[in-house]
């Protein structure tokens, strides 16, 4: 183990990127590190809204449009590895927003996310359970340190 | 309190908040023009989460269409498919069951408690006083199981049906004593919190003051929901909603406008919940919960306006074939963005988001339209 997974292991930052979605999966993320009941912050996993501190993008939402590019900067933004979970139904296909009718799709969203960002863990549930949220971000963590 | 009026001339240094901003949940833009670390002038741009869902709605089966405005907000998720039920209900001439009203008003009683709560622990945090923070969250992770339990999921419940309430959703005798529990752990809790925050002198003298916005000023913006009611304007439309009629609740106010009043403002409204709660569990009548015999017919334009935790929803469709046509929804942190404008003029720059997140904002729901100008 390297000094750089050494020092890993012990702060995983974790940043949480909104992209138009309706709130409940952000906020069920934002319960499952912050909040006492579930609190993964015992297990060293820290919430960050500083993309240059993150090592762990998790995206929410069906990416509109005017998010497209604030999303890839901020994925240009993190340090290697660039480990992506995404979020919510909504995150992996586009949820009820990607078409209109049954096939047309919409204009506004550009989504999923693995069209804008590559995307390494994939969380399902409208709206994602936090024990899932807990499972995808720690399904990262060997990728985490064994990078250097 | 009047001279808070923005000044004519040009203010030059501006400093742009957003679209992702550590202390917003959600993506917006505030440009805030300041003087001498004062904020003159403040303006918030939404429009970034248009999803259209209005759009999407547009020609689908009613009870698929009300489904589908859950979707508009993760937070008030309940409040839009009662609305859009309710709307259609109007139309219809739907006779709801007792018990499914019942039913209804403790899931959107739960709701306002959960939505307030959150509000709280986010009001603290801006505030950065985590402690605070931690026990709401607590608190609120009472309520979200309670949901759960009701209607299967922590967030999209899909409680109301055309004509009462999914009968997965009814409550039977084990359900009605943990919900009564429950109401008793809350408000014990809530209590606790209360006696402590009012009781820091620090955190009082932080957030009194702070933000203020006028009564007159309030009923000039069209302000709605509990940061009306915290400026003193005693206007709740659960008062005049049909399903209320058997409940007796009183319409909390606060006399200033400023933090201090919005944040003691929810959590007395939450004491006023957990009391309907109370009332609903005590006197639920028996009999079935959803009425399917109606028949569908073409309507005109139909509307509807509940009370929600924010503030006023309104819904209208009209229904031609079975499917939704024309449909508009207007949130009730649309008409409150005037007043999170203007809470912010006055104040210091450090103070702005908090008086921003006083007004309780959710832009999710509030991006309704946008202009595309393709050049």
């Amino acid at each position: 183990m390297g000094i750089k997974s050494f020092s890993r292991a012990r702060a995983i930052h974790v940043m949480l990127v909104y992209t138009g979605g309706c709130n409940g999966c952000d906020i069920e993320i934002v319960n499952s590190i912050l909040s006492p009941r579930f609190d993964a912050e015992q297990y060293n996993v820290f919430l960050t809204w500083n993309p240059r501190e993150a090592d762990v993008l998790v995206v929410t939402g069906p990416v509109t449009h005017l998010n497209r590019k604030p999303l890839e900067e901020i994925y240009k933004a993190i340090p290697n590895p660039k480990l992506v979970v995404a979020a919510g139904s909504c995150a992996l296909m586009g949820g009820v927003y990607k078409n209109c009718f049954a096939d047309i799709p919409s204009e506004e969203i550009e989504g999923p996310v693995e069209n804008v960002i590559p995307v390494n863990a994939k969380v399902p549930g409208c709206a994602v359970r936090p024990q899932d949220v807990l499972a995808g971000v720690v399904s990262l963590l060997p990728t985490l340190l064994d990078a250097d | 309190m009047d001279e808070k009026v923005p000044r004519s001339k040009i203010i030059e240094t501006e400093i742009p908040m957003g679209t992702v901003h550590p202390a917003a949940l959600e993506p917006y833009r505030v440009r805030i023009f300041v003087e001498d670390e004062i904020v003159q002038e403040a303006e918030i741009t939404i429009g970034v989460n248009h999803r259209g869902i209005e759009r999407i709605m547009e020609g689908l089966p009613v009870q698929k269409a009300n489904s589908l405005t859950e979707k508009v907000c993760g937070i008030c998720s309940n409040s839009h498919i009662w609305n859009s039920c309710r709307t259609a209900e109007i139309g219809l001439g739907i006779e709801i069951p007792e018990r499914a009203t019942y039913i209804r008003v403790i899931m959107g009683e739960l709701e306002r408690l959960h939505s307030h709560f959150l509000y709280l622990a986010h009001g603290c945090e801006v505030l950065s006083h985590e402690t605070f923070s931690m026990r709401v969250f607590y608190l609120r992770e009472i309520v979200m199981e309670l949901l759960a339990m009701i209607g299967g999921n922590r967030v999209q419940y899909g409680c109301s049906v055309l004509g009462g309430v999914r009968p997965r959703c009814d409550l039977d005798e084990a359900k009605l004593l943990r919900l009564k529990n429950d109401m008793d752990k809350i408000e014990e809790g809530l209590t606790d919190f209360a006696e402590r925050f009012t009781s820091d002198s620090i955190v009082m003298s932080r957030i009194s003051g702070i933000g203020v916005l006028p009564q007159k000023q309030a009923i000039k913006l069209a302000v709605t929901g509990p940061t009306l009611r915290a400026t003193g304007v005693a206007r709740d439309l659960r008062t005049t909603m049909f399903e209320y009629d058997e409940f007796d609740f009183n319409v909390v106010t606060q006399p200033d406008g400023d933090v201090k009043s919005n944040l003691l403002m929810r959590a007395l409204e939450s004491f006023e919940s957990i009391k309907l709660i109370r009332q609903a569990i005590a006197n639920i009548p028996e009999g079935k919960v959803v009425n399917r015999d109606w028949e569908m017919v073409d309507t005109d334009i139909n509307e509807s306006y509940i009370e929600v935790p924010r503030g006023t929803l309104y819904h209208s469709y009209a229904l031609e074939s079975g499917r939704v046509r024309h449909s508009i929804i207007r949130t009730p942190s649309m008409s409150n963005i005037g007043a999170m404008q203007y809470a912010c003029i006055g104040d210091q720059i450090t103070d702005a988001q908090l008086c921003i997140v006083q007004c309780d904002p959710c832009f999710t729901c509030s991006d309704r339209a946008i202009e595309i100008i393709r050049r």
